[in-house]
């Protein structure tokens, strides 16, 4: 057979079949509408909290309109006890309460030091370190306008007292993402883990579809065509297609996600290259193993969250076993997503992902030589001629 | 009736036993997603985060300050850096998560009370990394400065109680309710095995309905008679085996772990089953589209993978726009993960939970459609 011979068919393959045409073309669409919903508004704020003044005086007030200013929480709830809080909170109505004791302004003036309590939904984890920044904020400014009051009083100059809080102190800068944006966060890793996905299960039905046929003795170009040329046409068509997709995702959808995209165009392409071709013969191979179409879907599915928790963008790997971070290499996404977040999201050299780029290309390679394998082994079970 | 369903049901226990494919996706691939998952969080606190340092002072009181950030156990100073280029280079190829510098002269412009300013740079592209070690920092840097204040008062005020008090005129006390702040296990991982539970249902209905229809058995399956509840019959291992490992992920992470369940046990289970047969009726009304199997497995594909973003766990529903809480809504375990979240973190009255328990039944209407559509097919 021609090469234009086995292409033809293998197009025809692919495109006729609705599951695979579903999820390479609608489903990376989709996805790259769905995915984002979540985080438009990209941070959280406004968390409703209840503020519970067993004090009532003026310095509970100030820090009632502190807490209000800050853009992490809003006082929704006046509660005269703490009990009364708690089953707002149960019921959904709050995040968090906020409590002045008694005596508060009294202690303050004896220098007793009185505490301010924050009791917080920690079933959310955002919403906790939301509140708890809100709550600091607020009581911390309090806290060190007090200190200063007292500082004038005991005679120290109004330039020495509003510098001598602390003796130094710490500036945080956010290197990047700098407004927490939770888009920014999540969107650059997720949508390559979309990418590579999608084509994986469509390769694989790809392939099962076809040691299916094979199985059923069902004659087509797949019983003797040559493998290089079954292998080159599906780089082909699945290259361009999530090339394509690649770039829609990159340009398009992270513009209209204001999600940064910094890389250099060249590194980002020859980056991306490496990465769609390890994909596609990852998937060459994967689809040689599945013994029938619909075998690709939930092996793929199934593997989708354990991928992107080992990724390291969310939770550190120093953290985590080391034989998950190891094994997770064996997949493009976990070097593909690290140097794609250092190139695009923090502005690195190429240099300093040639090794994650160099990875890709010798999956690539070993996929390659593993799907050849394959096919020629599930070729021979089931043809004899 | 209750023979053509237990005719049903057998006819699949059968099924499952005779298929490689159909135990694995009832035992092992759950239980190695499960693992995987639990595996990844199961130290629950993050620690040795790497970070370099460029001290541009070196001198004692800025030694004395590493090495206390040193101390903490989530951080570990990996190494030294000499420029902050140097060091802003590791952070992007990351190498380290973040860079503490020291300026010029701390020493001296801490005795001249001219408030020296110690700099943090953070990689918050990874937001949670950079909370963490936000947190570690602002402690370690807050305990060091005030032991120098400490210091200096004493010298100036020969008090040692009244200086430590004088340090912060208002103490502030930090409850997190319901699960100990800083461990995220329990956070990620009681939301991630629901999300993984709700995909395992989904596409085993699938497969188990697709292999019947694909092998082209059904008519014989369904010999005209109660269609209905053979359909039930058929369905009913799953709805068993995937409440037993819903009730076993969560007996494991609130009877084996130290965390407690403040709630109703027996409540969450029920919503379990609920969610369970929720996700079995929507699996079929995929299926229903075409009875075509791997046409259902992709729309079940795209259904149920990104269900964990939309859970509000990670992201809260307070910020979400109105497209994603609708989706939600659309999402069981959704309500479900309510559930559990309120019976095992608030322990909340059962009577609350009526109305979610409603809104998952409300799934099991589908079966209407699901049910006309399988009559009209089997008989044409």
């Amino acid at each position: 057979m021609r090469f234009l011979e086995v292409f033809i068919a293998e197009a025809k393959l692919i495109f006729s079949d609705f599951a695979i045409v579903l999820t390479i073309i609608g489903g990376v669409l989709f996805y790259s509408f769905l995915y984002p919903q979540p985080y438009a508004s990209q941070s959280v704020s406004g968390l409703s909290v209840s503020f519970v003044d067993l004090d009532k005086s003026s310095v509970s007030r100030e820090i009632a309109f502190k807490l209000n200013s800050t853009a992490q929480v809003t006082i929704t709830r006046y509660d005269m006890s703490v009990r009364d809080a708690k089953e707002a909170l149960v019921r959904g109505e709050i995040k968090a309460i906020i409590v002045i004791p008694q005596n508060f302004n009294r202690d303050l003036v004896l220098n007793t030091s009185p505490t301010v309590a924050v009791g917080a939904d920690s079933s959310y984890f955002l919403v906790y370190g939301a509140v708890l920044e809100g709550a600091m904020k607020s009581i911390l400014t309090q806290s060190a306008s007090i200190k200063i009051g007292k500082l004038l009083i005991s005679g120290e100059p109004i330039s020495g007292a509003m510098d001598a809080y602390t003796p130094y102190s710490l500036q945080i800068i956010n290197l990047f993402n700098r407004d927490n944006s939770y888009t920014q966060y999540v969107i650059p890793a997720v949508f390559i883990i979309i990418l590579q996905q999608t084509l994986l299960i469509g390769l694989g039905i790809l392939g099962g579809g076809i040691n299916e046929r094979l199985k059923r003795s069902e004659s087509g170009h797949y019983e003797n065509a040559a493998i290089w040329m079954m292998m080159s046409s599906r780089f082909i068509i699945f290259g361009t297609i999530f090339f394509t997709h690649m770039l829609f995702y990159f340009g398009f959808s992270f513009s209209t996600f204001d999600v940064t995209h910094i890389a250099a165009i060249p590194d980002l392409l020859n980056f991306g290259l490496a990465f769609i071709t390890a994909s596609i013969f990852f998937g060459i191979f994967l689809g040689s193993l599945f013994s029938s179409r619909e075998m690709a879907t939930p092996f793929i599915l199934f593997s989708s969250l354990p991928l992107v928790f080992s990724v390291g963008f969310i939770w550190p790997v120093e953290a985590m076993p080391s034989f998950i971070v190891e094994l997770s290499y064996l997949v493009p996404s976990t070097p593909a997503i690290q140097g794609f977040l250092r190139l695009n999201q923090m502005g690195a050299e190429f240099s300093s992902v040639i090794s994650l780029y160099g990875i890709l290309w010798l999956q690539a390679l070993i996929y390659a030589i593993l799907g050849y394998y394959f096919i020629n082994k599930q070729r021979k079970k089931y043809v004899t001629n | 009736m209750f023979k053509a369903f237990s005719d049903a049901f057998f006819i699949e226990i059968d099924e499952i036993k005779s298929s490689y494919y159909k135990l694995l996706l009832i035992s092992f691939l759950p239980i190695l997603s499960f693992t995987l998952l639990i595996s990844i969080f199961y130290n629950g606190v993050a620690f040795n985060m790497p970070i370099t340092v460029v001290d541009n002072d070196k001198s004692e009181l800025s030694r004395k300050l590493l090495s206390n950030i040193e101390a903490t156990s989530t951080i570990n100073i990996k190494q030294t850096s000499f420029s902050t280029k140097e060091a802003i280079d590791l952070v992007k190829s990351s190498e380290v998560y973040g860079v503490v510098i020291i300026p010029p002269h701390f020493s001296r412009d801490i005795l001249l009370k001219k408030q020296p300013k110690v700099t943090a740079m953070l990689n918050t592209q990874y937001i949670l990394i950079g909370k963490i070690l936000t947190g570690a920092l602002v402690e370690a840097v807050a305990y060091s400065a005030a032991e120098v204040e400490f210091v200096e008062d004493l010298v100036t005020t020969q008090n040692t109680n009244l200086s430590q008090k004088a340090i912060s005129p208002i103490g502030l006390q930090i409850t997190p309710f319901f699960n100990t702040y800083k461990n995220y296990f329990l956070f990620l991982v009681s939301a991630l095995l629901p999300s993984v539970w709700q995909i395992f249902i989904v596409i085993t209905t699938i497969v188990s309905f697709g292999t019947l229809f694909k092998e082209k058995r059904e008519q014989k399956f369904f010999a005209k008679d109660n269609i209905t509840a053979k359909v039930l019959g058929k369905m009913f291992p799953y709805t068993v085996i995937y409440t037993i490992l819903g009730a076993l992920f969560l007996f494991y992470i609130y009877g084996t772990l130290a965390w407690k369940f403040e709630g109703s046990f027996a409540l969450t289970i029920f919503a379990m089953f609920l969610t369970v047969v929720a996700y079995q009726v929507v699996a079929l009304l995929f299926f229903i589209t075409g009875f075509d199997y791997a046409r259902a497995l992709s729309l079940g594909a795209v259904y149920t993978a990104p269900a964990f973003a939309f859970l509000g766990v990670t992201f809260p529903i307070y910020n979400m726009n109105s497209f994603a809480l609708l989706w939600r809504d659309l999402l069981p375990v959704a309500h479900y993960m309510e559930i559990q979240i309120s019976q095992a973190n608030y322990g909340a009255n059962p009577f609350l939970e009526i109305n979610r328990l409603l809104i998952i039944a409300a799934f099991w209407l589908l079966f209407i459609p699901v049910i006309m559509r399988f009559h009209s097919r089997l008989k044409a």
